[in-house]
């Protein structure tokens, strides 16, 4: 396998968040030749390439853009989700920081395409630095003509706005990211209507992931078929995969969709010195996750699937058997019931209970019938809550039971700290140095 | 009315293998109902917008591979749906939720005022395990205000949502996330809401609790009764409950045609009056000029002989709050046994102009412009009317219907008030006094509706000018009184030159029809229209009258209070109607008790015309009807009118058929002031008599403030928050002025709040020239 | 025997029972010598917790219970200045009619705080229907040692679910005080 540098190409070069190093390597021509082509014609490249949703759920882009209703009168909207919070996640933030003109070129790209005039860019709060990089990228662009008012004297008129989050993951969620842009309580809103037709301020509303965004100039100068040189039929491209865990060098690799696990952890280093490979997720905890035996799927959406799993933020994170998987598991858990926004009762009290119960499984305080009704509780949520959240947080456990039965049935007595030594886990363990 | 005769479009679907047939659009859960399948629910509320929040109404449909919601899934042909009764995904998708819900909630039952009628209980009884397996800590919180408790809240959003969407006052949310979510104050919304008593109602838990109910009763304690408010002329249907003869709460009942399931602050607690500082027996003055108590017998013979040695010039007040039956009592009363036709309900500010147009228009024109056409109306004209303060079914309703962007609201009052803008109301701001122009300005069509108000009544020529303007543009007209009982006595006759049904007394037709009925000679009716509220009162003042009848008035209400009171003390005899003291039973020369509506049944017609029929709820052997008391009065003058009980009068009143000869419609020129003018009407929640004993309601009302334009305070120099000095040639009033987004040259101030007595303090009535100065200091 | 004459056979009756043991209880004179049973189901008792504040929370589940309607409970509030139980709410109207009520227990099976129990006192005839109306004060136990009657705070630092946990064991001398001055308060006919 080879690394597939496009989106990354350039991260090493000093000014690559400008203005200037972008367009050094063929930034904002696609946005001239899309503004000199029909918006439909820039929908069917995109649908034409194939082109997945990199934020997890890997819907395709084009048939996305394709629900939005044209002439309806109403303004339209795009909003990209760059409120990366899942744990284990570490790519739109990089991405953002050194290429953020690809961000927001595709945004001008995407906007003029979905006839929306304008644009939200919706940056996770606990990033100020990347925020400041956005804010800036858009202002350059801005003072150079490429947004605003009639740019490049096309008549396309667009208007750009950064809007940081206030730390909530479940703003994530597009509709609950919807309401925290129009200054409600991030909460998810029912569906139907969808944001296609009923989103931002009830008004045709596309949402994308960064990474999505970043795609499309790529994909317009180049055309529909150049993004399907890589990955297979169904997932075609490249992605942004960030290696993290107990590995050598953990950091993002930019490579072809379809490598392997085995092939992403030899470009990491592969394993610290001295330690085995005990499970894996292949794109943030809400996915279940995988063992050695897996190392050797190709990392597509539909081979994920085909696992039991999903490709997810196709961020792996690694973890040698220094860990204790009850302890991954209930810190998980704790995370999904720190986020839960509580709208409805399964995530909500689930969350709560399921924590409460890992948590004394964790010090070793569990009873027998623990694990079991833990099992319960989280089929109890799965498919019942009322967004993806709750399944998110009903994952981990049932994925961890079907490989680690037996530590978990030991955690029942045995407190993780003393099975596993805690430092022994830590990137400063004598056994790492 | 008008029947709705577009086709419903059906959808048909299986529920459990049963074929149903429903509306398209309607809710699964909906549909599961009609086939008497309970599907449990706690988010879901008819009435307000789904949510799906709660995840207890799952079901299963075919095809779908997770449990699908079904308060918030509509029906679609061929959808073949299973509820817990048939489907076991649904049946332990439902049981796991419940056992959830219940995992954080207290098991403080015993002190819950809930406790018994608890939707939360009997859904867990129903659609939940027997055993819960939760053996960990419970959330808890800290219970900062007394009728919150937050460990009980299931989130399922009802109350903010009510807040929201129905009243517009969003003064809760929920605030914080996950298991820590709980309703609170919003901190940007001002903590206001007339209506705040329905989130208690639709509280599916104990969180939300009634300060006046708390730990009062239990649901197996209480007699329930529907009845029907009598504080205003929306005429909600309510539910009283009563413990061992003491009403304990009262609660909006669902009516879908008029109050929804709906009601007031007002109507929900203000109640106290029925049951403190009533009048419990009859008072004669005797020698000593001072009122003692005395038998029914004595008392009703003082008052008949007072009242056959007046022969000739009595009169007759009457007031507002009459059930139709008692109002036809006092009406009939009047003619058959004084002769007299000076009798008059509106003890508020009145004109001939009126007289003439609730002779014309109003009077036995039955069921007119409804709540529904309001809800279907392009456009809905509020003239001189504040739906808020003075009809708050009105506003709701009106809200709905906005909320629905079909019907867009026009208000002609003096500023933009926070109901105008709840409804998202096109606001006219006209000085008091001014609506006419304003009025006629207007572009109507036939799709609109014109609500006036009882202030119209000052403004002379905007009754003839809202009479015209419908008539011209094809648009409905409907007159909304403030009181429960002035429809009805519009309906009964209680107005000089009109009787029963909208006949009028001047038509020797009617007349002849009116003695026949009555079983008196036809001379002994009055021939002449008689004098009105106004005119009687100066009468009296003068010393013209000999007696007076005066039954539920409040001098409050009148244009001047101590005219009123001084036409009382001018009067030498006067009999006096009441339920608990007030200042005119302390100068009558008998008092006699009467029930009040949860003593007796009767019928209020409300402002659509629709009568509201409602039974007794406590028997007091004690307290009789004005009717029964009347009808006493009448017998011990000879005057032969039978038992008088509530249904011998109402069959007696149906006997009136419609008029043949109606009175002419008014048609006044505009008089429009020449100066500042006083805006005024009735708060919601003010110092009525009827709203005495409610601390917890008292609490809720607003702000007394003077509202007035900022040029118009720059032009007399005062300052936002300045004291101002409102004053007549009658005295004055000193209230805090805050500017508000109206008319120049007005000034508003609530009739009857706190400092503001504009009718004891003024003798003003809307539309009247005040002058305003800069008085005391901040 | 046949030829024994009967007034004859009528005296041996009489006669021979002379000399057995009587069976008759000499009841009030003997009363303790048979007492009732321990779970005997008898008149009604109001309990106290260890310090004298009353477990009775009005929350009416007795009267809810009762098959004879014989159990009238109001509830009210607890307040700062007049606690009478721990927690919120307690009963301030509690009465139990016992001609109508027919002893079967279940309203103190309902009893969520245990306040209400029975004793075996089964002595319940009177003159009048009224004096078989028993009101709050006739129900409530007696005070324990270390006990102080109601109204008075709660054992400082608490809370009721001390109370529930059975962590409180007797009325502290905070609370003998402060019932010493509000009787005191009262005997000077003082507000």
């Amino acid at each position: 396998m080879v690394l597939t540098p496009i989106l990354t190409a350039h991260w090493d070069e000093a000014d690559s968040y400008k203005l200037e190093g972008y367009k050094r390597h063929h930034g904002y021509v696609a946005l001239a030749k899309a503004l000199k082509s029909d918006p439909d014609s820039i929908i069917q490249t995109v649908k034409d390439s194939g082109l997945r949703g990199r934020g997890g759920a890997g819907f395709p882009t084009g048939m996305k853009w394709g629900f939005v209703p044209q002439n309806d009168g109403k303004p339209h909207y795009l909003v990209v989700n760059a409120d990366e919070s899942e744990p284990g996640a570490c790519k739109d933030i990089p991405l953002m920081l050194a290429n953020p003109h690809a961000l927001v070129e595709g945004v001008a790209i995407s906007s003029y395409a979905i006839r929306a005039n304008h644009a939200f860019i919706y940056i996770r709060g606990e990033v100020p630095h990347v925020i400041r990089r956005v804010t800036n990228a858009v202002k350059e662009a801005y003072a150079a003509g490429l947004l605003g008012q009639n740019i490049q004297g096309s008549g396309f008129n667009l208007e750009v706005v950064v809007h940081a989050g206030a730390g909530a993951y479940i703003c994530g969620e597009e509709t609950a990211l919807l309401d925290s842009l129009e200054g409600h309580r991030g909460q998810p809103r029912l569906k139907p209507p969808f944001p296609a037709v009923a989103g931002l301020y009830a008004s045709p509303t596309v949402i994308n992931n960064a990474e999505t965004i970043a795609n499309i100039p790529y994909i317009i100068r180049n055309g529909a078929d150049w993004l399907k040189q890589w990955g297979t039929e169904k997932s075609p491209g490249f992605k942004l995969f960030a290696v993290s865990g107990h590995v050598k060098r953990p950091g993002i690799y930019e490579a072809a969709l379809g490598t392997t696990m085995r092939e992403l952890l030899e470009h990491a280093g592969g394993m610290r010195d001295g330690h085995t490979l005990k499970f894996w997720i292949p794109g943030g905890s809400s996915v279940p996750m995988l063992t050695e035996a897996h190392l050797d799927l190709p990392l597509t959406y539909e081979d994920m699937a085909a696992a039991g799993t999903m490709l997810g933020t196709g961020t792996p994170m690694v973890f040698d058997e220094t860990t204790s998987v009850v302890k991954a598991v209930s810190r998980w858990l704790q995370f999904y019931k720190h986020e839960s926004c509580g709208k409805c009762t399964p995530c909500r009290e689930g969350t709560y209970w399921i924590s409460g119960l890992l948590k004394r499984l964790e010090k070793g305080e569990g009873q027998e019938t623990d694990l079991e009704k833990i099992d319960e509780l989280c089929q109890q949520i799965m498919g019942r809550s009322f967004c993806a959240l709750g399944d998110a947080a009903a994952t981990p456990f049932p994925g961890a039971m079907k490989h680690f039965r037996t530590e978990f049935e030991a955690g029942v007595r045995t407190a993780a700290d003393i099975a596993f030594d805690p430092a022994a886990t830590t990137i400063f363990s004598k056994a790492n140095v | 009315m008008t029947i709705d005769n577009t086709p419903v479009e059906l959808v048909t679907l299986t529920i459990d293998d049963i074929e149903v047939q429903v509306p398209k659009g309607t809710l699964i859960i909906r549909a599961a109902e009609q086939l008497g399948v309970q599907v449990p629910r706690f988010c879901d509320h008819p009435l307000l917008d789904p949510v799906a929040a709660c995840r207890a109404c799952l079901v299963e449909i075919e095809g779908q591979a997770k449990p699908q919601p079904s308060c918030a899934m509509t029906v679609a042909e061929g959808m073949k749906v299973r509820t817990q009764v048939s489907s076991v995904m649904a049946d332990e998708a439902q049981k796991g939720v419940m056992e959830f819900l219940l995992i954080n909630h207290p098991l403080d039952c015993p002190v819950c005022d809930k406790g018994g009628e608890c939707p939360l209980q009997n859904q867990a009884m129903t659609n939940g395990r027997g055993e819960s397996r939760f053996d960990g800590e419970k959330r808890e919180f800290e219970k900062p205000i007394n009728v919150s408790d937050r460990e009980r809240c299931v989130s399922c959003a009802r109350c903010t949502r009510f807040a929201d969407q129905v009243a517009g006052d969003p003064m809760i949310a929920l605030l914080e996330r996950g298991s820590q979510q709980q309703v609170g104050i919003s901190d940007d919304q001002p903590f206001d809401s007339y209506f705040s008593g329905n989130t208690i109602q639709i509280c599916p838990v104990g969180a939300l609790t009634s300060a006046k109910y708390r730990f009062r009763s239990r649901p197996f304690d209480l007699v329930s009764v529907p009845t029907t408010c009598e504080h205003c002329a929306s005429g909600c249907s309510l539910r009283t409950d009563i413990r061992r003869g003491n009403v304990m709460r009262r609660l909006a009942w669902d009516d879908p045609q008029v109050n929804e399931e709906w009601n007031c602050d007002k109507g929900r607690f203000a109640f106290p009056y029925v049951q403190e500082g009533r009048l419990n027996q009859p008072l004669v003055r005797g020698e000593d000029g001072l009122l003692h108590p005395a038998s029914w017998t004595e008392a009703i013979d003082v008052a008949a002989k007072g009242l056959a040695a007046a022969s000739g010039a009595t009169a007759v007040l009457a007031g507002g709050r009459h059930t139709v039956e008692d109002a036809y009592a006092i009406s009939k009363f009047a003619r058959a046994v004084l002769g007299t036709d000076d009798v008059d309900f509106r003890s508020r500010p009145h004109s001939t102009e009126e007289t003439q147009f609730l002779s014309s228009v109003v009077a036995g024109s039955g069921l007119g412009v409804t709540y529904a056409d309001l809800e279907k109306a392009a456009h809905v004209v509020l003239v001189a009317f504040e739906p808020e303060d003075e009809s708050p079914m009105i506003q709701l309703r009106l809200r709905k219907a906005v909320r629905r962007g079909r019907t867009k609201v026009t208000a002609i009052t003096s500023h933009v008030t926070s109901g105008n803008k709840k409804l998202n109301a096109t606001v006219i701001a006209t000085a008091a006094g001014h609506e006419v122009s304003a009025l006629s300005e207007l572009a109507l069509d036939a799709n609109t509706i014109i609500l006036v108000g009882e202030r119209a009544a000052s403004v002379t020529g905007l009754l003839t000018a809202a009479t015209k303007k419908a008539k011209e543009s094809g648009a409905k007209l409907a007159w909304v009184p403030r009181r429960a009982g002035d429809r009805g006595a519009v309906d009964a006759g209680l107005l000089p030159g009109l009787l029963p049904n909208g006949n009028s007394l001047t038509d020797s037709s009617a007349r002849e029809k009116a003695a026949d009925i009555w079983n008196v000679e036809n001379n002994t009716l009055p021939f002449a229209a008689g004098r009105d509220f106004g005119a009687i009162v100066h009468a009296a003042v003068n010393g013209e009258l000999k007696a007076l009848l005066i039954t539920s008035v409040d001098v409050e209400d009148t244009q001047h209070s101590a005219s009123t009171l001084q036409a009382i003390e001018n009067t030498p005899f006067v009999v006096s109607l009441e339920i608990r003291p007030s200042s005119i039973t302390e100068l009558a020369n008998v008092v006699l008790p009467v029930a009040v509506v949860t003593e007796k049944s009767g019928t209020f017609i409300d402002w659509e015309g629709r009568p509201r029929n409602f039974g007794q709820a406590i028997r007091e052997h004690n307290k009789l009807t004005d009717g029964r008391v009347l009808a006493m009065i009448a017998d011990a003058m000879d005057v032969l009118l039978g038992q008088q009980d509530v249904a011998q009068l109402r069959a007696e009143l149906a006997q009136f058929a419609a008029p043949t000869n109606r009175v002419d419609a008014p048609s006044h020129g505009a008089d429009v002031p020449n100066g500042l003018t006083l805006s005024t009407w009735n708060q919601l929640i003010d110092d009525g008599a009827l709203q005495e004993g409610e601390p917890f309601l008292a609490a809720t009302s607003r702000n007394v403030i003077a509202g007035l334009n900022s040029k118009t305070a720059a032009a007399h120099s005062i300052a936002e928050g300045d004291l101002i000095e409102i004053s007549t040639s009658l005295g004055s009033i000193t209230v805090e002025a805050i500017f508000v987004d109206g008319a120049e040259n007005t000034v508003w101030l609530p009739t009857n709040s706190g400092e503001s007595k504009v009718r004891t303090n003024l003798g003003a009535a809307h539309g009247n020239i005040v002058t305003i100065k800069r008085g005391g200091g901040q | 025997m046949s030829r024994v004459p009967q007034i004859v056979r009528g005296f041996w009756v009489t006669f021979s029972t002379m000399f057995k043991k009587p069976n008759t209880e000499n009841y009030p004179e003997q009363k303790d010598k048979y007492p009732p049973k321990p779970r005997f189901h008898g008149r009604h008792q109001l309990n106290r917790h260890p310090d004298g504040l009353e477990k009775c929370i009005g929350c009416e589940l007795c009267a809810w219970a009762c098959p004879a309607d014989a159990i009238l409970v109001e509830g009210a509030d607890n307040t700062e200045e007049e606690r009478f139980s721990p927690g919120e709410r307690y009963g301030r109207v509690y009465q139990i009619n016992y001609l109508r009520c027919i002893f079967c227990g279940l309203c103190i099976e309902v009893c969520p705080t245990r306040a209400l129990t029975m004793t075996n006192e089964f002595e319940l005839a009177d003159q009048t229907r009224e004096s078989l109306i028993f009101e709050k004060q006739d129900l409530l136990g007696p005070l324990m040692p270390n006990m102080v009657a109601a109204p008075h705070s709660m054992v400082e630092g608490t809370s009721e679910r001390d109370y529930y946990q059975g962590k409180i064991s007797r009325a502290t001398d905070a609370q003998i005080a402060e019932v010493a001055a509000r009787a005191g308060i009262n005997a000077n006919g003082q507000v």
